[in-house]
């Protein structure tokens, strides 16, 4: 009963040692909100990833495709219907993009262009979420014009005063498609604006209606280019600048067509196939039975991958950095715990004597040192519960921190023009915080092992005539 | 003439605790060797209240030492009412600490943290788990102030060592001895750090207790005054018992 009623009292009166677990404190705290923020961005990260690739791909090696899809599609709902929930089929290629500038001037740029049908991809993962209008409204993702573009296009006042029977009338109609081409593009949000520094909204320079070039491969022997004109009718914004500044959305039927890849009516080549899963099946091994399924009808020529292991250089790139910062916290931790050990073998040298009356009392060794491997305990879960509590605390007023460091400074912190995001995103994990917690008591106690460990060794003559 | 056995005292009768040829070296480094004891034999008696006198380095406090098992010596065998005790492992040796002897040492050593009345429970506090100590506390606690009643400290109870003086630290030491119900009480100079006055108070106390309780009592001291109140007093020189004064006492 003894150590427990000594620990206590150190506890209480030994303000040195509660200090030398404060670093315990800051450390357990940080990783907390180190965590909960990489969390937050890693899960927001994966939601936005996830949300533009469908569960599985399945893909050609050939970037012209094969035509074949429909029966693929059949293969993939014969194998695995009963767990696949959609299909869709794109076309995905290189391409360089071409803005006009009101004044005459071009921006290129280059970009992924992907033809899709945009019914059948927003049945695949949160694609039609993304989508929006100038406004930021969320708007159904389609490549429709509307008639009003081309009737408000210069050509288009023309054409209006211009009598059906005018010789002018066919020029100027062509002309008003030519101006505002019948055939729509969503276009990545960071292709369509810029930001200026200092500024707090985005300016466009491909606006809605506005006119822009694609080049890109069409299918051959020889490397050619293909060029067509689409019209602005919509902005992807995932929030994932890798995407926004590349992709570039085309109808999948002019897309192949002009990539002399079909006719224009549906019928041609695709490179993908995007693959919902119903929810709760296990896309692994879906992906694993299509691949298979595959490989008997046409070996090695597709290739069957979920959205995780098509983004598994970044996914396993923020997991290293989580498991480096992680290491790298702990070793604080673990330097704070070389602090608790100078102070409790300083704390054993100063009740050296204490140490030997308590064994003259019928102390034995064990109890000595369960003194002190109490205190240690004690101390750690102190310091480890004001560190969680100030961790989640933290975690849980981070955007009013990061507001008020805001108006403090001047500056922003966080600033949601470069991540999209319009706070910061955390994540508490409970099994993280218990690890992180556990983690720093066992480093904490076991600081405190050597230090109870000599006291216990004391002998007790020469302890109680310690001076 | 060496004598270091008891006399036939009037109410000294059965061995209590005894010694046979106790040696003792201390060893500093590997080559500096200091004896201390050089074969001892001691007795002391049920009841007896013994002191233990000698010049300074005499090993008077090593052979209290010994006998209460703080130490082990080189080479003699330690006996507690016939039984050998000297060989007895770890545990054992920290039971009997704990429940056959008590001791009063020179510089108090109360603990700073607890106060008058948790240094008294001290022995039952190690003796006890923590279950065993909630299901006795009220009547150990009973136990302990009635302790503290009887060395004069009854309304110091709460108090912190630091706000004690010299001589109610030793008294609350002394309480903190007998607290544990001790068949024996080993007192390591009890009054060297008191004024004169004081430590008479707290001699006559050990000697009030030893005749009230029976209880058997060893007392070192380098203070012949404090000796003569013992029934018995054996004197150290050179780690040899070489002088046994009986009939001085008070």
């Amino acid at each position: 009963m003894y150590k427990y009623l000594l620990c206590w009292r150190y506890l209480k009166t030994r303000y040195i040692a509660l200090a030398s677990v404060i670093s315990v404190m800051l450390g357990v705290a940080t990783m907390i909100v180190v965590n909960a923020v990489m969390a937050g961005f890693s899960g927001t990260m994966r939601d936005r990833l996830h949300g533009i690739l469908a569960d599985i791909v399945v893909e050609s090696y050939d970037l012209d495709g094969f035509y074949d899809w429909r029966e693929v599609q059949s293969i993939i709902q014969d194998d695995c219907g009963d767990q696949v929930a959609a299909t869709a089929p794109t076309m995905e290629t290189f391409g360089l993009l071409k803005i006009y500038l009101p004044n005459g001037e071009a921006v290129t740029r280059q970009v992924m262009v992907i033809g899709i049908r945009p019914e059948d991809r927003a049945k695949t993962g949160d694609f039609s979420e993304f989508v929006q209008d100038e406004s930021g409204k969320p708007v159904k993702p389609s490549f429709d014009v509307p008639k009003a573009w081309q009737t408000h296009s210069p050509a288009g006042h023309l054409l209006a005063d211009t009598p059906k029977d005018d010789p002018l009338h066919e020029i100027l109609a062509q002309q008003a498609a030519e101006q505002v081409p019948d055939r729509g593009a969503i276009l990545g949000y960071a292709l369509a604006t810029i930001h200026r520094p200092g500024t707090t909204s985005d300016d466009f320079i491909a606006p809605e209606g506005a006119k822009i070039g694609l080049a890109f491969p069409k299918a051959g022997r020889k490397p050619e280019a293909a060029y067509d004109d689409y019209t602005v009718v919509g902005f992807f914004k995932s929030g994932m600048s890798e995407y926004d500044s590349m992709h570039v959305y085309v109808p999948l039927e002019r897309l192949q067509y002009m990539r002399m890849l079909g006719d224009g009516a549906g019928n041609g080549a695709v490179n993908q196939i995007q693959v919902q899963v119903k929810p709760g099946v296990d896309m692994n091994v879906v992906a694993e039975r299509i691949q298979r399924a595959l490989d008997s009808r046409r070996p090695g020529y597709f290739r069957v991958a979920t959205w995780e292991e098509k983004q598994g250089p970044l996914l396993e790139a923020v997991r290293i950095e989580q498991f480096i910062l992680n290491v790298l916290l702990f070793l604080i931790i673990a330097v704070a715990g070389f602090g608790i050990l100078a102070i409790f073998s300083m704390i054993v040298v100063e009740k050296t004597r204490d140490i030997g009356v308590l064994k003259a009392l019928g102390a034995s060794n064990g109890g000595v040192r369960g003194i002190f491997l109490s205190y240690g305990l004690a101390l750690s879960v102190v310091g480890c519960g004001a560190g969680m509590i100030e961790g989640l605390l933290i975690v849980h007023y981070l955007n009013d921190i990061e507001r008020a460091i805001n108006s403090l400074t001047g500056t922003r912190v966080f600033n949601p023009d470069i991540y999209y995001f319009s706070e910061i995103p955390t994540h508490i994990d409970p099994w993280t915080v218990a690890g992180v917690v556990l983690g720093a008591i066992m480093i904490a106690v076991t600081a405190s092992v050597w230090p109870a460990q000599r006291a216990s060794k004391l002998h007790p003559v020469q302890a109680i005539r310690f001076e | 003439m060496i004598f270091p056995f008891p006399s036939k005292d009037r109410h000294v009768s059965t061995l209590h605790l005894h010694a046979v040829g106790l040696k003792k070296t201390y060893r500093k480094g590997r080559s500096l060797e200091v004896p201390v004891l050089h074969g001892v034999d001691f007795s002391v008696s049920q009841g007896e209240m013994v002191a233990i006198v000698g010049a300074s380095g005499s090993g008077k406090s090593t052979l209290l030492h010994l006998l209460g098992l703080l130490d082990s010596p080189d080479s003699g065998h330690i006996y507690l009412r016939g039984e050998r005790i000297d060989h007895l492992p770890d545990r054992k040796r920290d039971h009997l600490r704990n429940e056959a002897f008590g001791f009063v040492f020179q510089s108090y050593h109360l603990m700073p943290e607890l106060t008058a009345l948790e240094n008294v429970l001290m022995p039952h506090l190690i003796r006890l788990s923590p279950w065993g100590w909630f299901s006795r506390k009220k009547e150990l606690k009973k136990e302990a102030a009635a302790w503290l009643d009887r060395v004069g400290l009854g309304h110091r109870a709460k108090h912190k060592p630091s706000e004690l003086s010299g001589g109610e630290m030793q008294r609350a030491a002394i309480a903190r001895a007998l607290a544990g119900n001790p068949q024996m009480i080993l007192a390591d100079e009890p009054t060297g750090n008191l004024d004169a006055e004081t430590g008479a108070s707290v001699m006559r106390l050990l000697r009030d207790l030893n005749r009230e309780r029976g209880l058997t009592m060893m007392v070192v001291t380098h203070d012949l005054n404090v000796a003569r109140q013992a029934d018995r007093i054996v004197r150290l020189n050179h780690g040899l018992v070489e002088t046994y004064v009986p009939g001085l006492a008070a």
